[in-house]
């Protein structure tokens, strides 16, 4: 897997993945809602919405499931941005 | 919310002759096990640490009853199972500690289920009345973004809180040895009236030893 820096935007596909992102955030923890919509996407969203592990795990499930990409644990690491998220996505998406 | 946590606290830290231990816990052979446990199942069969605790903690209740029970009309009664409350913060402000009952006797799967469960209806405010009574023994974790360790406040009518620090790199003797090695510093709050430091510290010892063989968790 490449493209850990791929930022690229404007696509239908990385907008919609974004919004599905975001949602899954939103199920998970819906009084951060508000402050979803000026989420930088390059920010480590995880420290910033102070989202603990099972918060994280509810989310990657989320996205795991909707997606039908596989998230390892040790992807983990590098997929602490709105951004990266997406990318990883789109990458391994059939 | 804020002002009832307030008042039971109060009384709690007012009433209760607490009294605090701490012990600092190895758990690199935990992260490798649930690593390469968790490495080979789909992620809705993963474990998270915080499930281990919980089983570790209600292993060591089990064999320490004196902790496991509730301090009434000045007497400790100790409960018949393991109920183990897990404190959960809320966004909004405030603490829930819905607990998951039998927890001793549960599967490290059936543990993390019924986390999974509490935290997810702690989170979007609805919990199950069920959830809220009962529990025999309390945990707060303080997750890895918190601080080292914390010196808890027991809930009533319970005799003890156990508390997990955030998990960091430390220096650690093994074999003479200088070596660094994740820790996490377990601590006890203990209501005094029901009993020593003795008592307590042999709790955090037996749970060191769960923590260290995370296969016995299972």
């Amino acid at each position: 897997v490449n493209d850990d820096n791929n930022t690229q935007t404007g696509t239908h596909d990385s907008v919609d993945l974004v919004t599905m992102i975001l949602s899954a955030i939103a199920d998970v923890a819906p009084e951060l809602e508000p402050e979803l919509a000026d989420l930088d996407l390059d920010v480590d969203f995880w420290l910033e919405l102070q989202l603990d592990s099972m918060d994280h795990l509810a989310v990657m499930t989320r996205l795991a499931q909707q997606t039908g990409v596989e998230i390892a644990e040790r992807d983990y690491p590098r997929l602490t941005t709105v951004a990266a998220l997406r990318d990883f996505l789109a990458t391994n998406r059939n | 919310m804020r002002s009832l946590i307030a008042e039971r606290m109060s009384t709690a830290n007012r009433e209760i002759p607490h009294y605090h231990l701490s012990r600092d816990v190895d758990v690199g052979a935990l992260e490798i096990w649930l690593a390469e446990r968790n490495e080979h199942r789909p992620i809705t069969e993963r474990i998270l640490p915080a499930a281990c605790y919980i089983r570790a903690v209600a292993l060591a209740a089990s064999r320490h009853r004196e902790l496991n029970g509730f301090w009434i009309d000045d007497h400790f009664e100790p409960a018949e199972s393991v109920n183990v409350a897990m404190a959960i913060s809320l966004r909004r402000g405030g603490l829930v500690t819905p607990q998951i009952e039998r927890a001793d006797e549960r599967t490290l799967d059936e543990v993390m289920a019924a986390l999974g469960e509490l935290v997810g209806a702690a989170r979007t405010g609805n919990l199950r009345a069920s959830w809220m009574t009962g529990a025999t023994i309390t945990i707060t974790h303080l997750g890895d973004s918190g601080a080292d360790l914390v010196h808890g406040v027991i809930s009533p009518p319970q005799v003890a809180l156990v508390g997990f620090g955030r998990t960091r790199e430390r220096a650690w003797v093994i074999d003479d040895e200088v070596v660094v090695r994740p820790i996490v510093t377990t601590t006890l709050a203990a209501d005094h009236r029901a009993t020593d430091g003795a008592v307590g510290s042999r709790f955090l010892a037996t749970l060191a030893q769960h923590i260290d063989h995370p296969e016995d968790l299972l």
